[in-house]
Formats: structure tokens, sequence, C-alpha cells
């Protein structure tokens, strides 16, 4: 079961409000490639997979993606705060406001709300693994993109680390594919 | 930052500390030094949510009731500004 610290797992300090990064940023929520769907990746595979350092494995990098959907939603929360209608309009926040307000809602940067299909779960070792390898470079992709498009620094801090974090997976991840 | 920030950012830092401790002790899990390692810090973590907790309120629901109210909602969450 899990157990909910009230820490984040790095800081998020947001200055300056921006509805138009946050949109961008919400696709780490909601995204194809997002950490929603890793979470429910790694949780969900770890039922079948046979070896238990791979369980365990599945198990501590699902609830670590558990955490980083929660910085995501943080910056997408403090970068929406105290916004003028103007500022709505003019930074193309404004469909997103009008169904969701300035709720955060797991949506990819092109609006499509968030979808289980852009998670694989095979019930093989071989091919869960190789899933995961991949998964973790589009996360690590993604996270380029953004810090191309992202020149706020309060942003692109806990960008950088989640990036890192990506990198750092898919190393763990290939070590029991070449065991196995 | 004052003391209870300070404090919060070291629960932080050691907490990752064990969390890249435990991904690298799943797939090498009779390492004795990473073992090692591991318990220094497990130590460290422990006496640093104790502190925490004392002064601050509480962290998980299970580490609270102490002061006579109910911390979890009279204290900030971790995304507020």
């Amino acid at each position: 079961m899990w157990i909910y610290e009230k820490t984040l797992q790095y800081p998020v300090k947001i200055r300056k409000p921006d509805p138009a990064t946050a949109k961008l940023i919400v696709t780490q929520l909601g995204g194809p490639d997002g950490e929603l769907g890793a979470s429910m990746r790694y949780l969900n595979q770890r039922y079948s997979m046979p070896y238990r350092e791979v369980t365990g494995m599945l198990t501590d990098i699902g609830t670590e993606e558990l955490a980083h959907l929660e910085m995501i939603g943080a910056i997408v929360a403090q970068l929406t705060r105290n916004l003028s209608i103007e500022e709505i309009k003019k930074s193309g926040f404004d469909a997103y406001f009008a169904d969701h307000t300035t709720g955060v809602y797991p949506v990819a940067a092109s609006g499509v709300p968030f979808d289980m299909k852009y998670i694989g779960v095979k019930g093989d070792a071989i091919a869960d693994l190789n899933e995961d390898l991949a998964a973790e470079q589009k996360a690590r992709v993604t996270y380029d993109n953004l810090i191309r498009l992202i020149d706020d620094p309060d942003v692109c801090d806990p960008i950088r680390y989640l990036r890192e974090r990506e990198v750092v997976h898919y190393q763990r991840f290939a070590e029991p594919k070449h065991t196995t | 930052m004052n003391e209870q920030q300070k404090l919060y950012r070291r629960i932080q830092v050691c907490s990752f500390v064990l969390q890249e401790t435990a991904l690298y002790l799943d797939s090498h899990p009779f390492c004795r030094q990473a073992l090692r390692y591991y318990q220094k810090h497990r130590r460290l973590r422990e006496e640093l949510i104790e502190q925490y907790e004392s002064r601050y309120g509480q962290l998980t629901i299970y580490g609270g009731g102490a002061s006579g109210s109910w911390h979890w909602v009279t204290e900030p969450f971790p995304w507020e500004v």
C-alpha cells in the first residue's frame, strides 16, 4: 500500500505565474510519456514479473513516478495562480480554463486527456522491460523539449531534476535486462 | 532559510539518498557496502523526521496527534507557495 509523505521529492518554488508554460508542463502529467503513464505502467507490470528484483524495482520506480507527478502538479498549480482574464486569453490558456478553471487536469500539451492506451503491460518480462526502457527515453526527450521551450529558471530547475531521474531509471531498468 | 525549512531540506536530501540506494539494492540485494550506506542514512532520516514531527507537525498520517491538534490539515501542503 502507499503512505503519503508531506514533502515534495525536490523543491518547486515558481515565483512568476505563466499559464502558457503551464500548458506545456502539464504534458508530463497527462501526456503520452508523462509521469502518470509511467507510474501506471510500472505499478501494473510488477504483478506478472517473475523476478523479485525487478518487481522491487517496478514498485520503487513506480512509486517515485507518483512523487514526480505530484511535482508536475505543483508546478502547474503554481504557474496558474493569481491570473487575470487578460493573461488567460493572451496565453491560449482560455480553452483549458473553460473546462477546468485553474484545476490541475491530466492532459497532454495538445489538450488530449490522459489515456491508459499510452502504457503497455504485456505480462512478459522481456517485453515489459523493453517497454520500460523506451518509456524512460521518451520521457527524457519530452523533458529535453520542455527545457528547450521554457526560459524561467524556477521552472527549468525541477524539470532538469526530473529529466536526470529518467536517465537514472533507464540505467536501472537496463541492469535486469542484461541478467535476464 | 529558517530552521524548519533547513530541517525539511535535510529530510528531502536524506530521503533521496535512500531512494537511490533502494533502487541500487533492488538489483544488488547482497551488496554489503550498499547495505551499510543504506543503514547509516536510514538512521539519520529517522532522527530528522522525529525532530521535524515533534516541532513542526506530522509528515505522514502515522506521525501525528502529539500536540493536541491534527497538524495534517492545519499545516500547509508541500505545493503551497
